[in-house]
């Protein structure tokens, strides 16, 4: 079977290098509009007074995580289709995983901005920052590189759920998982769990340098990754 | 100039903190806001740059009700430092010591001259090399001069400093307490600065606004306050050994002789016996055409033989500075040859001289200020 899947792989390098970049395409449109939509959210809910909200929306989102991806895509099915969008394929899929990518990402957006050390808030507001001068200069640069963790892990997470998006049409990797179970084709079950874990391994490291070259250089604490 | 008028600050929880406080602080005033812990001090400093609300009563900053100006505007004209440093620590310190030039809009150019000029003026050289570095590449000290040099970026005529020497070692803080007496010698800011340590306030402050409770006891300078405490309170917060206090009180601007006899280096040996003769002193100060400090001449160096002052005169060993302390000028000039103290300032220019004559006198008057001598001589023999 080794040699049937380095058979199969051999002979199509276009059309796993094609499922490659639609997987891409799907995690990069998911995870940029996680990575916008937690990060605004994360600013709203680290602001004075809000923590009872911040608890609530966290809360929110790790149910979210919870729910199967499959029954997602399912709820995500009907609303889409009641909306008279699309309801298979890439469309559902991306919103399913934005909606994943959110918790880790909201998460560490909050816990970054409501840790930055009093002190250097108060420094700044004494010196007459704006609030928003204070989160752009102060809290945001800090809080990157936990925003970036959050993101590297929404991302890994991802890549191994939108394999199952194929299942709803959305292309990708998956497309060889299932048509592998299928049609009882081992080879290409094989086929495309490796490539599947070669992405995830890919964007955990890729991500990783992202995030280190991310740190504002100050608070650096390990040497170059 | 800043105002407290009957200034009362009640947190939400009911804690009284700042209990109906009338203070003024004259303009190039250095005010030294000290206490106990939660006496209400760091409480008194945020509500003048409205970090914290007043419940009651009015501030003032030359003139205008704080609450009637911008408050960023109103905080970018006055210096802030707080204790905690608060060093942006994603910052470089070119960048942590132009925040507020930046937030005011100054050129990159004319924020790396300031940058140099203030690392310069708070010892930390050279300003290339420490402009460069991020807060994680300072000791602690180095950390607060940095503090320190931001809180004074954009020149701003008031200074509000909650101690800003508080979190380093007494050596370094001594050191830096005396740089910034003579930066501050320079710069005549209005200063509120906090401290709840007797010897800084002594040290430090033009006044001293003794704090308890939230009450403003008593605001005084430091030698008025020694000598007439107002109550026991007071007597006992700034201790019994007022005479020895009111020794390390003065300063070598107090005692010195600011017109000291002196002669130029490249001047003849005839002209400095000459004018020793004529002023009547044994010793004269020589200075080069810069009017910097280069030694000493006294009657037995003349006798040898040259042409020029330069020929035969004694280099200085030790130098004072207008705001060394008088007992510590004194071990000084124990150890020099002449006895003498020469004091310069930063430019090495000779502004005096401290002998053991004006040195006694003016101890000796600082004796007869005090009104009940029988007092004033048990204290001397304590001190002694
Ligand atoms: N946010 C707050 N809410 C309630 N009480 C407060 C608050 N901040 C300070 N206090 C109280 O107000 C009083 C004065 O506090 P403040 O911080 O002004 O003291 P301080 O003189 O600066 O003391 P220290 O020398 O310890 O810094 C204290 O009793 C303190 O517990
Ligand atoms: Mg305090």
């Amino acid at each position: 079977m080794l040699f049937e899947t380095w058979r199969y792989i051999g002979n199509n390098w276009a059309y796993i290098g094609r499922l490659t970049v639609e997987h891409l395409q799907i995690i990069a449109v998911a995870n940029g509009s996680a990575v916008f939509f937690g990060v605004l959210i994360g600013i709203f809910v680290s602001g004075r007074g809000r923590e009872r909200l911040a608890q609530l929306v966290m809360y929110l989102a790790s149910i979210m995580i919870t729910i199967p991806s499959l029954a997602l895509y399912g709820f995500l099915m009907g609303i889409l289709s009641a909306l008279g969008l699309r309801s298979i394929g890439f469309l559902p899929v991306v919103i399913a995983l934005t909606l994943y990518g959110l918790l880790p990402i909201i998460r560490n957006t909050y816990t970054a901005i409501t840790e930055v050390d009093p002190a250097m808030i108060e420094a700044g507001r004494g010196m007459g920052m704006s609030e928003l001068q204070i989160l752009w200069k102060v809290k945001l640069p800090l809080a990157v590189p936990v925003i970036m963790a959050g993101l590297r892990q929404a991302v890994v997470m991802n890549i191994g759920i939108a394999a199952i998006g194929a299942y709803i049409g959305a292309g990708g990797l998956g497309q060889l998982i299932f048509r592998g179970i299928a049609n009882w084709r081992p080879h290409l079950i094989v086929t495309g769990a490796i490539f599947v874990s070669l992405l995830s391994i890919a964007a955990d490291l890729l991500l990783g340098r992202v995030e280190w070259l991310a740190t504002p250089k100050g608070i650096r604490t390990r040497g170059r990754a | 100039m800043i105002k407290l008028e009957d200034v009362t600050k009640i947190y939400p929880d009911g804690t009284k903190a700042v209990d109906d406080v009338t203070l003024e602080i004259e303009k190039g005033e250095f005010c030294v806001l000290l206490g106990p812990s939660g006496c209400g001090k760091t409480t008194s400093l945020k509500m003048i740059n409205r970090l914290i609300s007043l419940s009651q009563g009015k501030i003032y900053v030359d003139g205008r009700d704080v609450y009637q100006m911008d408050v960023n505007q109103l905080r970018r004209s006055m210096g802030y430092a707080i204790q905690e440093i608060g060093l942006f620590p994603h910052m470089t310190v070119e960048q942590n010591v132009t925040t507020v030039p930046r937030l005011l809009g100054w050129s990159k150019a004319r924020c790396r001259e300031r940058t140099a000029e203030l690392l310069d003026l708070v010892g930390l050289s050279p300003p290339e090399t420490f402009m460069r570095r991020f807060p994680n590449e300072l000791s602690g000290g180095q950390k607060q001069r940095v503090g320190v040099a931001r809180c004074l970026g954009a020149d701003p005529p008031i200074l509000l400093m909650d101690e800003p020497f508080g979190a380093i070692d007494p050596i370094t803080r001594e050191r830096l307490q005396d740089e910034f007496l003579r930066i501050q010698d320079e710069i005549r800011k209005t200063i509120a600065f906090v401290t709840h340590d007797i010897h800084e306030a002594v040290k430090m402050g033009d006044t001293i606004a003794l704090m308890r409770d939230g009450i403003l006891v008593q605001h005084a300078p430091p030698a008025e306050m020694l000598a007439h405490p107002k109550d026991s309170f007071v007597e006992d917060f700034v201790g019994s050994d007022r005479a020895l206090k009111a020794l390390q009180l003065m300063r070598v601007r107090d005692v010195m002789d600011e017109t000291p006899p002196k002669v130029r280096i490249d001047e003849s040996l005839e002209t400095a016996r000459g004018r020793m003769q004529e002023l009547g002193v044994n010793f004269l100060a020589v200075v080069n055409e810069d009017e910097r400090f280069e030694g000493w001449v006294n009657r037995r160096v003349l006798r040898r033989s040259g042409e020029q002052v330069k020929d035969v005169m004694m280099r200085y060993t030790v130098t004072g500075r207008r705001d060394t302390p008088v007992n510590e000028a004194l071990s000084l000039m124990l150890g020099s040859a002449i006895g003498n103290l020469g004091v310069v300032d930063r430019r090495d220019k000779l502004i005096g001289v401290v002998t053991f004559r004006s040195l006694s006198e003016a101890i000796q008057a600082s004796y007869s200020e005090d009104e009940d001598p029988d007092e004033a001589h048990a204290e001397r023999e304590t001190a002694a």
